[in-house]
């Protein structure tokens, strides 16, 4: 079964992401702290197919955050959905240039569909 | 003799002067006609009388002083005073009064100089209304917390109040009979000096009516800014320019009030949007069924909970794009643009709504347009708006059209509908923000009222305008304008919809 990291400050959202990719047919892994989840990938304790990255996420941005990660040989091409609350032309292309998939805005999309552009993400990726 | 009495008679009741004889006890014995002209007596009223009883009461005294003083004077008396006609009017009286040796009687002439007098009178009055009128303006002025400059019609500047010498710090003295422009630069929020053209004055002078801006700042005399609102107008006198006034005040407080409403309602919206997700993606999950099946009766209370949800997140995104706008913060991106591709997206994407209310669509996108240079974001929000408030307030089985087309300079887009229709009561408030009109508020319950306010906005900083023309329960047609030669790019830290 595929994992997927999820990385998201607000419980209450991470709540919610958890079940939908359980019920999706995922396994998750959730970490409300970035440098925590960046630990555990950095101690090879994770093995995620993808990760979903919300962006402010108190102790490290998604900028900083993906920067640590593409260094680890093992995720350098990993497949990253950032699921944010906000955007801007900037963070986007910073995030791009770094490899992330699809920049998505929460309150746009409806759970489901967020999820399916994972599907599509993953799946590109052959994994 | 008879040929010299009637020659002296005839002259002394040809001449308009008035002309009297007196005797000793000052009762008149002979009088002209001029006399009875003048003062409206006849003869036989006069006769036997004194004339001190023609006399104004407060120059009785004076005047019989004067006649005594004829009766021991060998020369003859002038003096001036106030007679009363006989309907009660004053008339001013030049006297020159005569007792020769050889008779007793006095021999008075005067001459009326009634209307000199009045005209003179007035004359004070009216210098002296002035003076009052000029003492109170300029204790209004000085005591008035704005700043008021009095401009020439060349732009010198000619008044200076006090609170327009303390706000700047220049004393009237250093800046009369200067030039308005160099003396008191303005320069806009960044501190860039304004073009000329855009200062509020310059339209005043050249539109003849009031200017107002709120936007602008005035260099002060140690070289700092201040943030000023600024009404400027015309002097006008019978359609001759004769100058200009500028009323100024600090509105460093407001604009400092401004900027922290912006910053808040943008950390507001921005806390606002989790719980809004958390509550968008929960009511989904129990809807799609994820945790279990929910009876028809709860998939409709979940679903009015996820609707509700939906037009706060609406309302937040609005308020947020706002506060953008307001805040300055806005950028403006323009890039080459197809209009025709990006009408297709937005019409792609509502084609569900405008199935559900069986509404018919005609499009016509003008051929050879090409790519414009604008933000595909702004303009996108744009026609997004129109077509969704189109679709919203038209009822089922109505028309909506949208056409593209280049009218000279401008790119001219329209969106009609034939629905409701706004009021005319009500049309002016249309780009308000949070204003709704009153006919589709209880028709449709959904919209925040600001749609059109952020339309309004992203139009003009596009380089564009937009207007319509409604007429209630027929429909409404919307157009808006975007320049051919593409926006102007603006820095900013945040695009609209994010």
């Amino acid at each position: 079964m595929k994992k997927i990291l999820v990385i998201e400050d607000e419980t209450l959202l991470l709540e919610a992401i958890r079940l939908k990719l359980n019920a999706a047919g995922y396994e998750v892994d959730v970490y409300s702290a970035a440098k925590e989840a960046l630990a555990k990938l950095q101690n090879n304790e994770l093995d995620p197919s993808a990760i979903w990255l919300d962006y402010y996420m108190g102790d490290m941005n998604g900028l900083e955050f993906l920067s640590e990660v593409k260094k680890l040989d093992k995720y350098k091409n990993i497949p990253v959905l950032v699921v944010s609350n906000s955007a801007s032309e900037d963070k986007i292309t910073a995030l791009q240039s770094l490899g992330v998939e699809k920049y998505l805005l929460k309150a746009d999309y409806k759970l489901e569909e967020i999820v399916n552009e994972l599907k599509q993400v993953i799946e590109k990726d052959g994994k | 003799m008879r040929e010299n009495e009637f020659r002296l008679d005839y002259f002394f009741n040809l001449s308009s002067d008035v002309m009297c004889v007196l005797n000793p006890q000052f009762i008149v014995t002979q009088v002209n006609l001029g006399f009875e002209q003048v003062l409206g007596f006849s003869l036989s009223e006069l006769t036997g009388k004194s004339v001190l009883d023609y006399v104004h009461p407060e120059e009785k005294e004076i005047t019989t002083k004067y006649l005594k003083d004829s009766s021991t004077s060998s020369d003859s008396i002038h003096f001036n005073n106030r007679m009363i006609a006989k309907d009660g009017s004053t008339k001013w009286f030049k006297w020159t009064v005569s007792n020769p040796n050889s008779s007793p009687y006095i021999f008075a002439v005067a001459n009326d100089y009634t209307r000199e007098q009045e005209s003179t009178n007035l004359l004070i009055k009216r210098n002296r209304e002035i003076a009052e009128d000029r003492a109170k303006t300029d204790a209004l002025l000085s005591n008035i917390g704005d700043g008021v400059v009095g401009l020439s019609d060349t732009g010198v500047i000619q008044y200076f109040n006090e609170s327009a010498e303390e706000l700047l710090g220049y004393s009237e003295e250093e800046v009369i009979n200067k030039l308005f422009f160099h003396t008191i630069p303005t320069v806009d929020e960044k501190g860039s000096p304004v073009d000329t053209n855009q200062l509020p004055i310059r339209n005043a002078m050249m539109t003849g009516r009031s200017s107002y801006a709120r936007n602008l700042q005035f260099v002060k005399k140690d070289g700092k800014f201040l943030p000023v609102a600024i009404t400027a107008s015309t002097v006008k006198y019978l359609n001759t320019l004769m100058g200009g006034v500028v009323v100024f005040r600090d509105i460093t407080k407001e604009k400092e009030i401004d900027r922290m409403k912006t910053e808040f309602i943008s950390l507001a919206s921005h806390q606002l949007r989790t719980p809004l997700s958390a509550m968008k993606w929960f009511s989904e999950m129990l809807l799609d069924g994820d945790i279990g099946e929910l009876t028809e009766k709860q998939k409709e209370i979940v679903n009015n909970i996820y609707k509700s949800n939906e037009r706060m997140i609406d309302l937040v995104n609005s308020l947020l794009n706002i506060s953008r706008i307001e805040s300055g913060r806005l950028m403006i991106d323009p890039k080459p643009t197809d209009l025709k591709e990006l009408l297709t997206e937005v019409l792609t994407e509502l084609k569900p709504k405008l199935d559900s209310k069986q509404l018919k669509l005609a499009s016509t996108v003008h051929d050879n347009l090409g790519p414009i240079t604008i933000d595909p974001k702004l303009v996108r929000h744009v026609y997004m708006n129109l077509l969704t408030n189109a679709i919203k307030y038209t009822p089922n089985g109505g028309q909506i059209i949208v056409a593209i087309s280049r009218k000279g300079e401008e790119i001219l887009s329209q969106v009609s509908d034939s629905g409701f229709g706004i009021p005319k009561s009500q049309q002016e408030r249309v780009f308000q923000k949070f204003f709704r009109a009153d006919n589709i508020k209880k028709v449709e319950t959904d919209g925040t009222g600001l749609g059109l306010y952020l339309v309004n906005q992203v139009v003009a900083a596009s380089g564009g305008k937009v207007w319509f023309e409604s007429e209630q329960d027929k429909g409404t047609t919307f157009w808006f304008t975007l320049p051919i030669n593409g926006s102007k790019p603006k820095e900013g830290e945040v695009s609209i919809d994010s």
